[in-house]
């Protein structure tokens, strides 16, 4: 039994008299503790699985069970609860509050979870000190490299501890160094027994990964494994 | 998300948005110092216009008096007047609320009073009670009971002594404690030839009124059967109350609702009856349409500034539209979105509230200083009583603007944060 089964998945975007069919009957089974590197063209339907699989949107049809939960049946409430106890995103543009140190950026999401104050500081200041910024946790995002916010980011992604990280094109800003210090970092996270799926365009990231998918026109049109 | 995480949350929010909700508290804190400060002046006006009337303690008191027909040019006689005779006080009295009916009647003479070496001359009353605290007045010293012999002064009646034997150049003597002194009346009348007859009566003063700026400051009060025995050594004629009246009478009302009712009765039987009652009224009434009016300038105010605080946080609803999807991504619910927003913008009705009500008060009391400097200034040329407040603040004022300025807060961030509690998560996160 997999982790995650997606079932014939579609999204469609209605643009004037046209359809735009991001995703066009999508199917995968996704193992638990595996990691995915999810590829393809700009505009084949990367982001859009990400987003659905994430519950950040709702898929025009098909299904999306993870674990014993089908997704696309969830409310809003019970998809802000999935999202906060399942997902842990990583985007591209880091999307870290500007105002907020690296401390409190990365316990942000302890706030809308019932863990008190001193809880949410402590757990964020070891997941900073995991991704070699214990230095750094009073740092603004404006005060940190381009790698260093997007290991904020990452550092953001578990503080809830979730099994499942979904990171759309997480390298996409950075430069070679910083992106394979990401890179490896995901790799200890699918090691340390999290589901991993990547975005992105970049080849060494298939050394990592466990599966490797292709995607054209919201179709796979490759799925390979390494084992 | 406990209730405590997001109060902490709001707070972190506005914290960090310093400028920004100061500049929008502005609005909030003009709005709330022109309500505080324009309802306390109407306030202030209310309490200063009840001063100068004489603090009007005692409304339940009605003044009736005789009503005053033509005269017959053949005979001489009055003819449909009405008199206030015993019949009238048992008509009254019998009128439901009425507690008490008390005639009162003047000296028909002239009095010079003596104390030692001073000289004074005050009207003397008669009232048909024992008690005159029922008069509505207060007494200073002493007490207001009177007694066969005994007098009881108003707070005036000592300033109107003076010391015949003064030689020019001298200081005029302090005016004299007239409580507990013996008083020597000399009742003055005039034979019909002219010959002036004197009459020394001794009087004891057992109580001084409180000063009531009006006219029991200037009177002495004696019981009325001695005032009708001077008044009958006066005119040499023995006095029929039913044949020639009382010159006025009290009518004490139980209720203050009952004041302009019964003063509506009394004059149906074919008397006039005054009650400051209705003058009150008028007062009162104008204020409180002075205090609406002058709180409406403010609420305008405060209408603005919720205008301010809904633009910015619709402002803030679009620089912080990624923050919000990430809100959600993170697993934030649309309540969580709507509670943070509509906090924030309560907070900033709350905070321009708190500094608008100390703006407003601290605004208060400088008006006070100035305006009271100026009108006493003012008061000591005309030589009217000096105004005592200008500007009053009453407790329940700044408690009900700062909850107005919360809830405009709230209301103008309803909308905003609506729409930030239901905006897409993915249309938020792309949001450049
Ligand atoms: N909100 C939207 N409205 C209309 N079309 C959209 C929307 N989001 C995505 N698309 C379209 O769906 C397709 C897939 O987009 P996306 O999943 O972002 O691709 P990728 O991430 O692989 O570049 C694209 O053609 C894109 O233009
Ligand atoms: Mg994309």
């Amino acid at each position: 039994m997999s982790f995650i089964t997606i079932t014939n998945l579609r999204k469609s975007y209605q643009m004037g008299r046209e359809t735009v069919h991001a995703l066009a009957g999508v199917s995968l089974n996704i193992e638990a503790n595996s990691f995915w590197a999810v590829m393809g063209p700009s505009g084949s339907g990367k982001s859009t699985l990400m987003y659905l699989l994430g519950g950040l949107d709702r898929p025009s049809s098909g299904q999306i069970q993870v674990g014993q939960q089908a997704i696309e049946s969830l409310d809003e409430n019970a998809l802000a609860v999935y999202r906060r106890r399942t997902i842990g995103f990583i985007f591209q543009s880091f999307n870290l509050i500007a105002s907020l140190s690296a401390l409190d950026n990365v316990a942000f999401p302890l706030r809308f979870a019932r863990v008190p104050r001193r809880q949410r500081h402590a757990r964020a200041y070891e997941l900073l000190v995991r991704v070699g910024l214990g230095d750094r946790i009073h740092h603004k995002p404006t005060e940190l490299s381009g790698g260093q916010q997007q290991r904020v980011a990452v550092a953001r992604a578990l503080v809830n501890n979730p099994q499942l990280i979904l990171a759309d094109e997480p390298t996409g800003n950075l430069d070679t160094a910083s992106g394979t210090a990401i890179m490896e970092l995901l790799s200890d996270l699918h090691k340390s027994g999290r589901t991993v799926l990547v975005v992105t365009h970049d080849p060494r990231m298939t050394s990592y990964a466990t599966h490797t998918v292709q995607l054209l026109d919201g179709r796979i049109v490759s799925e390979t494994s390494r084992d | 998300m406990g209730i405590l995480d997001l109060v902490t949350l709001i707070v972190e929010n506005l914290a960090r948005r310093k400028g920004r909700v100061a500049l929008t508290a502005v609005g909030v804190i003009i709005g709330t110092a022109a309500v505080v400060l324009l309802v306390s002046l109407g306030v202030g006006l209310q309490q200063n216009a009840a001063d100068q009337l004489g603090g009007i303690g005692d409304l339940t008191k009605i003044q009736v008096y005789p009503t005053y027909g033509e005269f017959d040019p053949n005979t001489g006689q009055p003819i449909g007047g009405t008199m206030l005779t015993d019949q009238t006080i048992a008509d009254i009295g019998a009128l439901p609320g009425v507690t008490a009916v008390i005639p009162q009647d003047y000296f028909q003479g002239y009095a010079q009073i003596k104390l030692d070496r001073l000289e004074g001359g005050s009207q003397m009353l008669g009232v048909g009670t024992n008690d005159l605290g029922q008069l509505g007045v207060k007494a200073q010293q002493g007490s207001l009971e009177l007694k066969r012999g005994t007098a009881v002064v108003g707070a005036m009646v000592s300033q109107s002594f003076y010391d015949p034997r003064l030689r020019p150049g001298q200081d005029p003597p302090p005016p004299p404690d007239l409580y507990d002194k013996q008083l020597v009346l000399n009742l003055v009348k005039y034979t019909p030839d002219g010959q002036e007859v004197r009459k020394t009566v001794r009087l004891k003063v057992g109580g001084v009124l409180a000063e009531a700026r009006d006219e029991p400051d200037w009177s002495i009060y004696i019981p009325l059967d001695e005032l009708t025995g001077y008044n009958t050594w006066v005119t040499g004629q023995r006095i029929d109350r039913n044949k020639v009246g009382y010159n006025n009478m009290i009518v004490r009302v139980a209720d203050l609702d009952q004041v302009l009712d019964v003063t509506e009765q009394i004059t149906n039987l074919g008397y006039q009856a005054y009650t400051p009652q209705s003058f009150v009224q008028g007062i009162n009434g104008f204020y409180l349409i002075l205090q609406i009016i002058f709180g409406g300038v403010g609420a305008i105010a405060l209408l603005v500034a919720a205008i301010g605080i809904a633009n910015t946080m619709a402002m803030a609803i679009l620089e912080r539209t990624r923050e919000i999807g990430l809100m959600k991504a993170v697993g934030a619910t649309n309540q969580h979105v709507l509670g943070v927003f509509l906090g924030e913008s309560a907070g900033i009705g709350f905070l321009g509230g708190l500094g608008g009500v100390a703006l407003g008060w601290g605004l208060g009391q400088v008006a006070n200083v100035f305006v009271l400097s100026y009108l006493a200034g003012q008061s000591a040329e005309t030589g009217a009583p000096p105004p005592t407040v200008a500007v009053s603040t009453p407790l329940w004022l700044p408690i009900f603007a700062l909850i107005f300025a919360t809830i405009i807060g709230l209301i103008s961030g309803l909308y905003p944060a609506l729409s930030a509690a239901t905006l897409s998560p993915i249309k938020a996160l792309k949001y450049e």
